[in-house]
């Protein structure tokens, strides 16, 4: 359905030394760089798959996105989606893609909502018939009806984006991108999207490549997650195997009955770990160990603690899977 | 065929959509349209003092002098109602990469944002230029014939081409620059030399808006044949043509820019 290979997008970017004097300089003698902002990333998304796209700010996610959706014309490298390249045959391409940039809004701000959806049926020239099955089925889903009267710019940012959302489905595309979808929204209005955007996969098989922060968002729908960071792709597979990969991390919690005696406990001379396999931290009441489970086992860590002191309560968990991201994002884990 | 007859409809619907664009607020519709006509009264009087000051130059009188300058508001007038929106391309739509809603559509970028917008103002020109050409028309005594008249209402869409495709070449300028508005501004404000009779001028500014930025034929060079009938193949054959090659021109350089678009970060 969706085949990326070796995808490489470039942009130049001028050099400036700070300040007006480094601009009226640059202006006179530009100094540009290249700077890579996707690198040779590739992979395969089947159709009804719905694919997370995650990474920190700056990694080249919307990159990504916009070459695929035909906005960028890569530097090197091929996309392929629906057996159209994207940035070749955009104007028939585009009709079978649905398209939402959470900060951005397609629809027409001065007018009533319902204004953007007639311009919209006939700039994707759906049919009458179709045009009013799909806004029923639109309504149910992303419940329009309360502010489709409204004038777009006195919706809240909830309604906007579903509003968006519809506006990037009225046509049935075959493939929807989303960059962002629940980018500051309330617990309440992001749970609703994503339904929204579940019912549509599960009802219609459409493919979804989403863009996120928010790693609920990637739990609750992904099948699959691709991350990357400074342009490569460091990870692509699903989320169990991305605990599996990086989530030998177990934590360890216990409150102490006496807490003078922790001081006694030395895991790291105990089992021989080193400082990344393992770390303590403490508040005065609680105590929190985090460690590597492929280096020791669960249980021994167990028995020690329990035969060295006294506890009140102890638990040991896995990582979540935020820990694991943020500790790719920071690089503590070699990809 | 087809292609005409969808551009039509989407050209209606757009055009529709902004009209309702301006109903929706009412205020601002209606100073708009008082401003507008205290506009073309003060136009008019400025017009009157000046031209009352100069019974005939170089050879051309007050009357063929304001056919002139009426004749040369039709196509501007034209292509400020209907292509205004080329402006925001270079003055902001790109920097700011709102361009990527066009990129998602299913319909030529070039066209949707030519559509998009509808400039009320324009019709200010439109009026003040049918009006000096009603006013003056019947005190020059031009022999009309069915070919004049049909080549002088031919040639008015291909002027109004002319106007717009110096916005979209330089507009499109943009899409490498980021930002090409002042470029644009630049090149537009040479019209104002056409309004007036070209041979007014030294042979170094003819040049210019003859063959360089080719103004002199949204309005002298096709006026001056209603006038005088003379030159059929130069003065309006040439601005047909002129007017084919820029918009050419224009297109090239606005589906080349597209593959160098870069978006803005989001």
């Amino acid at each position: 359905m969706i085949y990326v290979e070796n995808l490489k997008k470039e942009f130049k970017k001028s050099i400036k030394e700070p300040g007006l004097k480094g601009s009226i300089k640059s202006f006179f003698k530009p100094d540009n760089e290249i700077i890579t902002a996707v690198d040779d990333i590739s992979f395969h998304v089947p159709r009804g798959e719905v694919l997370g796209f995650i990474g920190p700010n700056g990694a080249g996610k919307s990159t990504v996105i916009k070459m695929l959706t035909g906005i960028l014309t890569p530097t090197s490298g091929r996309c392929e989606i629906n057996g159209q390249i994207p940035y070749k045959n955009r104007k028939n391409y585009v009709k079978e893609i649905g398209v939402v940039f959470g900060q951005r809004t397609q629809l027409w701000w001065d007018l009533a909502l319902r204004e953007t959806y007639t311009v919209l049926k006939e700039i994707y020239e759906v049919d009458d018939v179709q045009y009013k099955k799909r806004m029923a089925f639109l309504n149910e889903v992303l419940e329009l009806d309360s502010f489709i009267t409204s004038p777009v710019r006195t919706l809240s940012l909830g309604q906007r984006m579903r509003a968006d959302i519809a506006a990037s489905l009225l046509h049935s595309p075959k493939v929807l991108f989303l960059d962002e979808p629940t980018i500051g929204l309330d617990v309440v209005v992001k749970d609703n999207i994503r339904k929204a955007i579940k019912a549509i996969n599960q009802n219609e098989n459409t493919t979804v490549i989403l863009t996120t922060h928010d790693l609920q968002d990637v739990e609750n729908l992904c099948s699959r997650i691709v991350m990357i960071d400074k342009g490569r792709k460091v990870f692509d597979g699903d989320i169990s195997e991305l605990k599996k990969k990086f989530g030998q991390s177990r934590e360890m919690k216990f409150v102490p009955v006496d807490f003078n005696v922790v001081e006694s406990l030395n895991y790291a001379k105990t089992f021989n770990l080193s400082d990344d396999d393992v770390q303590v931290e403490s508040d005065g009441h609680k105590v929190n160990v985090r460690f590597n489970s492929d280096k020791v086992s669960v249980e021994k860590m167990l028995n020690y603690t329990l035969s060295e002191i006294h506890v009140k309560d102890i638990s040991v968990s896995d990582a979540d899977i935020e820990e694991i991201i943020k500790g790719i994002y920071r690089s503590e884990v070699e990809v | 065929m087809k292609n005409i007859k969808r551009a039509l409809r989407m050209h209606r619907i757009f055009v529709t959509q902004e009209l309702k664009r301006m109903m929706e607020y009412k205020g601002d519709f209606i100073v708009g349209i008082i401003g507008f006509l205290l506009g073309q009264f003060f136009n008019i009087m400025f017009l009157w003092i000046i031209f009352s000051q100069i019974p005939s130059l170089m050879g051309w009188t007050l009357n063929q002098i304001v056919f002139i300058y009426g004749f040369s508001l039709i196509p501007k007038g034209l292509d400020h109602l209907l292509f205004d929106n080329l402006w925001s391309i270079g003055h902001f739509t790109v920097a700011k990469g709102d361009f990527d809603k066009y990129l998602t559509r299913p319909i030529d970028t070039l066209f949707h944002v030519m559509v998009e917008k509808l400039q009320i103002d324009a019709l200010g020109e439109l009026l003040m230029g049918i009006a000096l050409i009603c006013v003056t028309l019947p005190q020059l005594a031009i022999e009309w014939g069915i070919v004049k008249i049909l080549l002088a209402l031919l040639v008015i869409p291909f002027a109004t081409l002319i106007y717009t495709g110096i916005k979209i070449a330089t507009a499109a300028i943009a899409f490498w620059t980021k930002r090409s508005g002042n470029i644009t501004y630049m090149f537009y404000m040479v019209n104002d030399f056409a309004k007036y009779p070209s041979t007014i001028y030294n042979r170094g500014v003819r040049a210019i808006i003859t063959y360089v930025i080719p103004f002199a034929f949204t309005a002298f060079y096709p006026a001056n044949y209603i006038l005088t009938g003379e030159n059929p193949w130069f003065n309006i054959g040439l601005t047909v043509l002129i007017s084919l090659i820029i918009m050419v021109i224009g297109i090239c350089i606005w589906n080349i820019g597209i593959k160098a678009y870069e978006s803005a970060g989001s």
